[in-house]
């Protein structure tokens, strides 16, 4: 009974610490507060101040639910052996109900390839800068500020969760779009996923636009123009080439009314390869069924061959000329 | 703190380390069994050390299976490797058990039966061959490259059988369980 009881203690233990640990290979994307994503270092008794330095840069003025983008600059970076950094873009710096939701804007895509507040880049050795944007749907009219947070552990070691955030915030009037402004419509989301070696055709839904332009352009490329056709109206469409391998596509589009030309900040896309995805429960299931095959199998086949082991006991020992 | 990554190396070490020893010792197991090399007089003490080497790894798999879960990236089984891993891994399980409890059942005289002791060195060698097949998986999925990558092993393609056929399979291995509790007319 002791045996079991410390058999219980120590598995409790070990399951403890696996439960209380850290998170070094981080947390993956979400749409975090400060305090959630950053769990210890965003804790002011546990953390460290970050050396890096948070900069994040918007638009004056946006118009209300019409896209916009915000960029976050981190330099001065200093990250863990395998270089990830966490960034925040958040409303406040409260450290609860501070993501850019909580003020009403809405995230649409990022950078690194997804729609949440939260990301995760991993920062190649020497690389001291590092730039994420958002493109977000701007809430209703009033002025708002956006922060932005990061987080990151060490290399000497210590394990210290560190914490920086920007020095002030970027402050946004959301104000009344004009009447007759050439803007995309606020139905339209723009996408953010495409796949490694498949054309993308991408639709654009316009107001008050009678000439739509494109530039499109891989991170750190050239422009290029991309050719737009007209389906009807308010309804456009271009294609962007098939990428043959990983990597973010921007682009953006020159819209031309009776009102004065807009330029749509730049929208990112992540090309990926195809997903793949299976049906778990059956994965599971067959799981189970070659658990209890083998062993079913096994305990089978010993069982027919057990039948007679005095019978087969003595012919062995006759054969190799007596017992030991 | 220590984080799950560096739990789950932990836990399977001592799973492959203890599935290592194991095959070693059902391979002398079998040869001594077998009176080859002159070994026979090594058969208890290769015949405990490899049940009870098993038996640990055993033990120490849902350790290393959770860790796994908690350390891996991303959410759900994503990718065919970790699929194939599930499912490697269930079958050594299984055969593991299998071999233990046919050795629990007939206590030492499984080695005395020719075809017995055959298939009890068998089933443990393969069985520990599955775990360190599981194991390579995991350094092809965490690393990108593994010992056994040598093979060519078809990693990537994901042999699922229809939902109805497996639980058919749990259906009848149950029952086959349940039968084979009862002793074997002699």
């Amino acid at each position: 009974m002791t045996r079991h009881r410390l058999l219980g203690v120590l598995a409790m233990l070990l399951l403890a610490s696996s439960q209380g640990a850290a998170n070094p290979s981080g947390v993956g994307a979400g749409t975090f507060d400060a305090q959630c994503g950053g769990a210890c270092h965003g804790d002011a008794d546990m953390n460290r101040s970050s050396p890096a330095t948070v900069t994040v840069e918007a638009p004056e003025v946006a118009y209300d639910a019409l896209l916009t983008s915000v960029s976050v600059t981190v330099s001065n970076i200093q990250t863990t052996t395998n270089g990830l950094l966490g960034v925040f873009l958040l409303s406040d710096l409260s450290g609860a109900e501070d993501t850019p939701a909580d003020d009403g804007w809405t995230v649409i895509s990022n950078s690194e390839g997804g729609v949440e507040n939260y990301v995760e880049a991993h920062i190649a050795p020497g690389q001291t800068n590092h730039t994420v944007s958002w493109t977000l749907r701007a809430p209703a009219v009033g002025t708002y500020n956006l922060h932005a947070a990061i987080h990151h552990g060490t290399q000497d070691g210590s394990e210290a969760p560190f914490f920086g955030a920007t020095a002030s915030p970027a402050t946004v009037s959301v104000v009344e779009v004009p009447e007759n402004l050439p803007r995309l419509s606020a139905t339209f989301t723009p996408p953010t996923q495409i796949t490694v070696g498949q054309d993308t055709e991408v639709n654009l839904q316009t107001e008050f636009v009678d000439v739509v332009a494109v530039d499109w352009r891989t991170v750190g490329g050239e422009a290029q123009t991309a050719s737009v056709r007209q389906l009807e109206d308010g309804s456009w469409a271009f294609t962007l080439p098939a990428s043959v391998q990983p990597v973010v596509i921007e682009w953006r589009a020159h819209l031309e009314g009776e009102g004065p030309t807009q330029t749509t900040p730049w929208f990112q896309i992540n090309s990926d390869d195809a997903s793949w995805s299976v049906d778990e429960p059956t994965a599971y299931v067959q799981s189970v069924a070659m658990l209890l095959a083998a062993t079913s199998l096994f305990v089978g086949l010993q069982h027919r061959r057990s039948q007679s082991p005095l019978k087969a006991y003595e012919a062995d020992m006759d054969e190799v000329g007596g017992d030991d | 703190m220590v984080s799950a990554g560096t739990l789950h190396v932990v836990s399977t070490e001592m799973t492959v380390g203890a599935f290592a020893m194991a095959g070693a010792a059902f391979l002398l197991a079998g040869l001594a069994s077998h009176d080859l090399f002159g070994m026979r007089r090594h058969l208890t003490l290769a015949d405990n050390v490899a049940h009870f080497a098993l038996a640990f790894g055993l033990l120490s798999m849902p350790m290393a299976i959770m860790t796994g879960i908690q350390a891996s990236p991303g959410e759900g089984v994503d990718h065919p490797l970790l699929i194939n891993k599930m499912l490697l891994a269930s079958t050594a399980f299984g055969l593991a058990f299998g071999v233990l409890l046919t050795r629990w059942r007939q206590g030492s005289e499984v080695w005395l039966h020719e075809w017995g002791r055959r298939w009890q060195a068998l089933g443990g060698m393969v069985a520990v061959g599955l775990i360190l097949t599981t194991a390579s998986i995991g350094g092809t999925f965490s690393r990108g490259e593994s010992l056994l990558d040598m093979l060519h092993l078809p990693y990537e393609h994901v042999p699922l059988m229809p939902i109805w056929l497996s639980g058919f399979i749990i259906v009848v291995a149950t029952v086959n369980l349940v039968l084979l509790r009862r002793p074997a007319q002699a």
